[in-house]
Order: structure tokens, then sequence, then C-alpha cells
């Protein structure tokens, strides 16, 4: 009997409720639940789709106006899971919760869908509302009252929108300023000189003629949001960080974006005032983090085989933290950057893609990263989420490519497939770090469980299809052309 | 865009004999110091035509600097370098004794800079241009200006008498010349003050009654040019307040709607403008498009009314307010921008109209209680 893959965690987040311990994790399209102490898995979503029509999703292309979104209604709360339909969505990449652990807001891949679930102490979780973006999102954050989610996207922006959609009739945001709604083509004879344009002006107006006697108006997204930054570059992360000042709390927006930099920009509603920028990364940047414990402190990377600690609101470089013995090593992708106080350690994990070494720094007083032992695994570190009351960390592991590959498929698939392990920090008497397993019941119960299968007999393309999904960020470096566009 | 290889040869020809052409006069040493008098030609722009659109979002081949205290100005302002030679920036380059203050975004062929070039003599202004054809003309244009100066600077003072006498006005009037430019590769210029290039010395004593410019303030050594993406490395160029004036001068107006992210004035860029922005500071806009000057309009002030201009708070309309008519008419750089680009002389030709609209940038808003 042959075993199959099981699709890995792309996203794992652990949620503290009040009364309960869970773990949200993504695999593939689908969404699961498991209480954190037993590894049992409570709920999955979208429930079991039986149909075997599958179509492939569609990336949404739109061609009529540059900010027009989607022509779908956004379908408010509750709708009953339509079985039959299989998801339009291949992965889930971003998974993230509310403190309180009542909202989970998940981000779904192909359909550009924000959806806000409401969790309960059960594990199960429904979903209240999905609004679909005009462009891809690449990272969600929420303001710190947790009532607004900030969405950055691949179109360079950065939107904010209600986390609980007003039940009023959505009024649409005034944004008319993107929209040029034009009755008729901004060009006239005035402007147009050459014969050529001249006819194709004269077309146009004919075209616009014919469109208004139609009576088509395409317009945004119909549910309330507001463009509050923007940069002209894709966006590749993104955060919210509350400062606590003399007088009031001061709060900003940090966005990384693909060439090379880092804004700081006052919080809404004055997310149009840039303080300054962290500029001092020399490719692309994926990940930024400020830990929680440390917010003056801005821990960056991406295509570079260094981190950069930043002094963020001053804009200046602090550190650079190499992150690669030989320099001259392939490539580095940074895939994740995680701050957590585990006891009384400041620590800084750093996973890089196609590696399954987590990387382990402590963050000393003056903001340096001190290198510590780094912690081995059985195959690419995907995702990390801390239980910091137990000083435990769980780390998704990629069990279909071989450990330390981002494309080579492992010969077999393994019965159970390792997709999570847990590890307790040990502090040794000398100050070193030590990394011990431990909750292993629940990772057995959740290996076991495993996710959605993937045939061992999957052909290249697919696999590479599938390789793309998860280790997407490399294709951010630009690559020297040799001309140039004349 | 490849054009006719006759076409491009002949271009590929101008260009190499450009770049062997030096400024102090024709091709080869021997016979400036011999026999002909050093005449620096302007280039001829028909050698460096380029399609009027570039795709702002693609990569390209830029080169930019890390961040602002990383930009090597020396070699674009060697009038103005620090000659204190311990200034240096992070990457060990000369600093300036001044800051640029002044940008031209999509400086085109920079009839803008030149025109403003005596006018603000003591300040330092750069274009910024993204296609490579037409900086390299650019680049060409502003290095043979600052030859032509020197040139007559030295000519002046050896026949003082002579020469001033015939002083006409209009610098630009030296587009009419044209041909053999100085390479765009930043040869070292030395200030006019401490000139001794042999070559031109000894040429100086032949008068030139054939050339038709005259010392203009600030010898053009205060302009310069970039090749640029603006839309994505301007915060790599400038600092915080850096600059007191920007320009936005017949932009690439991007009549399909789609294409709406691709125009030079948003909202979200504006935000970006504002950070290189000083309080004070002017940002000028002219454009011969209807629909992308209230576009503009749109972006900077919600219409005209107060009423509309008080709901701006929260957006980043409130960091800028409109001149009046009246201020823009004592504004002579309003005048130079309508009247002396390339672009508003050939609006002029075909008898568009020219919208203007100028807006100063406030005072960031306090932070909210």
């Amino acid at each position: 009997m042959a075993f199959n893959f099981q699709y890995p965690f792309q996203c794992v987040q652990f949620v503290q409720r009040p009364q309960a311990k869970l773990l949200l994790a993504s695999a593939g399209p689908r969404l699961y639940s498991y209480s954190a102490e037993t590894g049992q898995r409570l709920a999955s979503w979208p429930q079991d789709t039986g149909s075997s029509d599958q179509e492939p999703p569609e990336k949404k292309r739109k061609v009529s106006t540059a900010e027009a979104g989607p022509v779908e209604e956004p379908e408010t709360a509750e709708k009953t899971e339509k079985s039959k339909v299989p998801p339009a969505w291949s992965n889930i990449p971003i998974v993230t919760s509310t403190s309180n652990g009542e909202y989970a807001i998940a981000v779904t891949g192909e359909d550009k869908c924000i959806r806000v679930f409401q969790l309960q102490d059960d594990g199960s979780f429904q979903q209240l509302s999905e609004r679909i973006m005009p462009k891809r999102p690449s990272s969600i954050a929420l303001t710190s009252d947790e009532t607004t989610i900030l969405c950055a996207d691949k179109f360079g922006d950065v939107h904010s929108l209600p986390l609980i959609p007003s039940n009023e009739k959505p009024a649409v945001a005034p944004r008319p300023n993107r929209e040029a709604k034009l009755s008729h083509p901004a060009a006239t004879n005035l402007t147009v000189h050459t014969k050529g344009n001249l006819r194709a002006l004269e077309q146009q107006l004919e075209l616009a003629k014919k469109k208004k006697e139609a009576g088509e108006d395409k317009s945004g997204p119909s549910f309330e949001h507001h463009l509050l930054l923007g940069h002209v570059s894709l966006l590749t992360d993104m955060l919210f960080v509350s400062l606590p000042s003399d007088t009031h709390k001061r709060t900003y927006i940090l966005t990384a974006d693909r060439d090379e930099h880092i804004r700081v920009s006052r919080g809404p509603p004055q997310a149009h005032v840039i303080e300054n920028y962290c500029l001092g990364h020399t490719a692309f940047i994926s990940k930024i983090c400020v830990p929680r414990d440390a917010p003056e402190y801005l821990i960056s990377g991406g295509g570079d085989n260094y981190l950069m600690v930043w002094n963020w609101t001053e804009g200046r470089a602090l550190h650079k933290v190499p992150l690669v013995e030989d320099s001259s090593a392939a490539e580095v992708v940074v895939r994740g950057i995680w701050a957590t106080t585990l006891g009384d350690l400041r620590l800084i994990l750093v996973a890089l893609d196609g590696s399954s070494q987590l990387q382990c720094f402590t963050l000393e007083a003056d903001g340096s990263l001190k290198p510590q032992t780094p912690l081995d695994l059985t195959g690419n570190v995907l995702a990390v989420t801390s239980i910091e009351k137990d000083n435990t960390l769980l780390i998704s592991v990629d069990s279909v490519r071989t450990a330390g590959s981002t494309n080579e498929w492992r010969a077999s698939p393994s019965a159970p497939s390792t997709l999570i392990a847990a590890f307790r920090v040990q502090q040794s008497s000398e100050g070193s770090l030590g990394w011990e397993p431990t909750l292993q019941s629940a990772t057995g119960a959740i290996n076991a469980a495993g996710t959605v299968e993937i045939p061992a007999t999957t052909e290249d393309k697919k696999r590479g299809e599938l390789n793309d999904l998860l280790y997407a960020m490399s294709k951010l470096r630009k690559t020297p052309r040799g001309g140039d566009d004349e | 865009m490849t054009p006719p290889p006759a076409k491009r040869q002949k271009r590929d020809e101008y260009r190499k004999q450009a770049a062997a052409t030096n400024p102090d006069g024709s091709t080869t040493t021997t016979t400036t110091e011999t026999s002909l008098p050093a005449r620096v030609k302007l280039p001829k722009k028909k050698f460096y035509r380029q399609r009027a659109h570039a795709n702002p979002f693609s990569d390209h081949q830029l080169q930019y600097p890390l961040s602002p205290a990383h930009m090597d100005w020396a070699s674009h302002f060697p009038a103005y370098v620090n000659p204190d030679p311990s200034q240096t920036n992070l990457i060990g380059t000369r600093k300036l004794l001044k800051d640029v203050e002044i940008v031209d975004i999509g400086c085109g062929f920079g009839g803008l800079l030149v025109g403003l070039a005596p006018l603000l003599p003591e300040t330092l202004m750069v274009g910024m241009e993204i296609r490579v054809s037409v900086l390299d003309y650019l680049s060409t244009r502003i290095q043979a200006l600052r030859a032509q100066q020197q040139q007559l600077q030295l000519t002046q003072s050896s026949t003082t008498t002579a020469q001033a006498a015939t002083d006409t006005t209009a610098a630009p009037a030296a587009e009419s010349t044209a041909m053999e430019p100085e390479p765009s590769t930043e040869t070292p210029t030395t200030t006019e003050a401490t000139t001794t290039d042999p070559a031109t010395t000894t040429t100086t004593t032949t008068d030139e009654p054939t050339e038709p410019t005259t010392l203009v303030p600030g010898g053009y050594q205060n302009i310069t040019a970039i090749r640029s993406n603006t839309m994505k490395f301007f915060p790599n160029f400038f600092a915080k307040h850096q600059l007191s004036k920007i320009f936005i001068c017949f932009p690439d107006p991007h009549f399909k709607a789609r294409k709406h992210k691709a125009r030079i004035v948003s909202e979200t860029l504006n935000a970006e403008y504002a950070y290189a922005l000083r309080p004070g500071g002017l940002l000028y806009t002219i454009t011969d498009v209807e629909e992308y000057h209230h576009w503009v309009l749109r972006h900077f002030r919600e219409g005209e009314d107060a009423a509309a201009v008080d709901g701006a708070a929260g957006t980043v309309k409130e960091l800028f307010e409109r001149l009046t008519d009246e201020e823009l008419a004592r504004d002579p750089c309003v005048r130079v921008m309508s009247e002396e680009t390339e672009e508003s002389k050939k609006v002029t030709r075909n008898k568009g109209n020219k919208y203007v609209a100028v807006f100063r940038r406030k005072e960031d808003p306090a932070w909210p209680a």
C-alpha cells in the first residue's frame, strides 16, 4: 500500500482563550483547529468537499478599472458552507487571531479573500464574513484596539477595514480618487496629434458612448474600506506597533517592500504622514518583526544574508547580523522572524526558505542579537508559534520536500509524516540554551491525524506549482538583465 | 522598440563620437592645441529619441543609493564639493557644501533645469528621468553647457572688453548650436575660479564670434540629471524635509483607467513627496490634459471649496494647500515651467491648454490625542 504525502502546515497560530488552548493551522486549502494540550483535531474548514470535478482556481484579473474591486458581493455571516463546490483557493497563506482568541482571520490564496471567523472554546469556528480584496493580500495586522484589520497587498497598498463589518448596508467608502469614473476619454484632440492616436481617440469616444448607454459602471469593493498608504512596489510585510509615550500612545504602521524599503508611517488616521525610512538592505525584504517586549527595536530580513536591527523610530540601523557563516553560500531567503519571550529570555527565531534549521538569537539590551544553538528539525521549517507560558515552541515542518531543499521531494512519504514538532527551552547554568522535545503526545496526535493528502504520484509540473505556493519569496529577487528597455 | 538598423547605427556612431570628444574641443588634442578654436557644441536631440513611456513598475537596471547618506553628489556638482576632504558621506565620497533642494521629476530633455539654473544660481537642482537615452542627452547637454560657460569665463577674463559688449540675452539660445557633446561619463570639471586646463588656455586667445551664449549666473554648475524611477526610489535620494521645490511637468497622462496607479501624482505618492518636502516647500504641477489637472487637484485638495477641504483631515490632503493665482503670478518658476520646458513649447505649438497647480507643504499635523 502506497502512502500519500500530507500537505504541511503553512501557518500555525497558538490561540489562548480564557478556557482553552487552541492551535490553528492551515494546510493546503484547509484550516484546522486542534487542542494545544492533547493534539486532538477539533474542527476543520471548509467542510468536506465531496465533489471530484475540481476546477483549477483561477487568478482573478480585472480589465476594466485600476482599482475596481471584484464584482462579487461579500457574503455576510453564516451562510452554510456549500458542500459541493470545491474551494476557490489552494492555500491559506495567512492565519492570525485576536489576542483574546475571540476571532480568527484567515486569507485564502487565489480568491484574495479576507475571512473572519468566530472561535469557540471547543475549537469550532464559524465564518462571520468574507471580503474579497482588490489585490492579493500579503500581510494582515490588527490595530491595537483589535477592531480594525489592516491589509497590505501585493499592489503596494494598505487598506483598513473593520474587523466586524457593520450591519448597515455597505456604505461605500469615500474613495473616488483612484477611480476616475470617466464617462469619456481623458485625452482630447488638444492632447492627441498623430493620425493613429486620433483614430484611437475616436474609437474610445464611440466606446464610451456605448458604455454610457448600457449603463455599465464598475466600482470597487462594496464593503467599507479605506486606502491608508501605498508603495509603488510589492508589499511583503506590515506591522502595526503602538509605543507608549509620555502623554499618549503613539501608533505606527511599518511596511516593508520588495524594493528594499521599510517605511515608518503614523497609524491611522494619520497614515499619510511618513515619519522615516529604514534603508540598508540590498535585496528584497520579506519579514519585519518588532518584539512585543522590546518595541523600540525592529528586526528585518529578506534576500540578504544578514538581518538588520533598527532603531526604527529614528530610521537608524543598529546592527547587522550574519545569517550564514559562508557568505558566498547559496542565496538566502528569510522565511520568518519570530520574537518570543520564554522565561526571562527574549528570543528571536529565524527560519530560512529551504532550511531545516531554526536559528536562535537572544536579543540583548543594546539591541544586538547573540547567536544561540540552532534547533535542527527533520524537515524545512515553515512556521513557528510559541506558547510562552510553557516556554514551548511549536514548529511546522515540511515533510514533503527533503530537508534543505525547496524543490526536491522526498522519495516516499513517511507515515505518519512529521507535520509539527514541539520543543521546550532549557537554560543551562552557563547561560547557553538547549531544547528538549515536549508535548510529544499532542504532536503525535496531530501528525497521526494528517491533513489533506497529496498523492505520491503527483506529476512534476504539479509538484512545481506546490513548491512555488509554499516557497514563493525567492521569486522576489531581482534578476540582472543584459540590456535595458530602450 | 528597435529602431531601423541604419538609424541605430547612425545614433551609435554619433554617441561614440560624443564619447570620444572631450569638452575642450574636437576629437584629438593635437588639432585642438594647434589650429581649431575650442567650441563646445550641444548634443543633438535627434540622436537621443526614445519612446515617450516607460513602465514604472518594471525593475529596469537602475542605480540608486542605499540611502540619502550613501548618495555620491560630488560627481554631479563638482563646483560645490566641500573643500575639506575629510568630509565624506557613508560610501566615502566627498560631501557638498549644500544639499540638493530642487527636484524635477520626469525632467525629460531638461528644459526646466536649464531655464531655472540662472534664476536660482545658488540652489542645487536635480532632474530625474527614467528613460536612458533622454537622460544621456541631458547629461551631455549639461556638461556641454558647463564647458561653454567655463570657456566664456576664460575668454572674458582675457578679452574682457570685447566680449562684454556683445552679450545678448537668453542662454537657451545655445540650443541652436549642436554637434559634439561631452561624454556623459562625468569628467572632473574644475570650478570657474581655478580653471587651468591646458587645452583651454591655449585656445582662449582665439575669439569666438560664432558662440552665441553669454555668461549666466551659476554657470550651470548647479544642475544635474540622474536616471531614476522616482515612484520607487525617491526616498533613497532625499532625506526627510530636504527639498524646497518639486516640479512635475507634463507627466505621462496614463489615459487608461487601469493604468492610473502608474500616474506620478496620487494620494499615496503624495505622502512621499510630503516626506521629502520641507514645510513651506512647493510642489509645482503643469499638464496639458484637463482631466489630469482635475486629478491632481483631487489628489492634493478635495475640490476647491472650503467645506470639502475641511473634510480632508485624515488624508494626505491635509498636508498641502494650493497657491492662489496671485502667488503664481509672482513666482518666476511658474513662468519657466510653462514656457521653457520642451513639452510646454510643444503644447504651445499645437495650441493646447496648460493647466498649472502649485501646492504648499504644510506642517505635519499634531499627533492625535
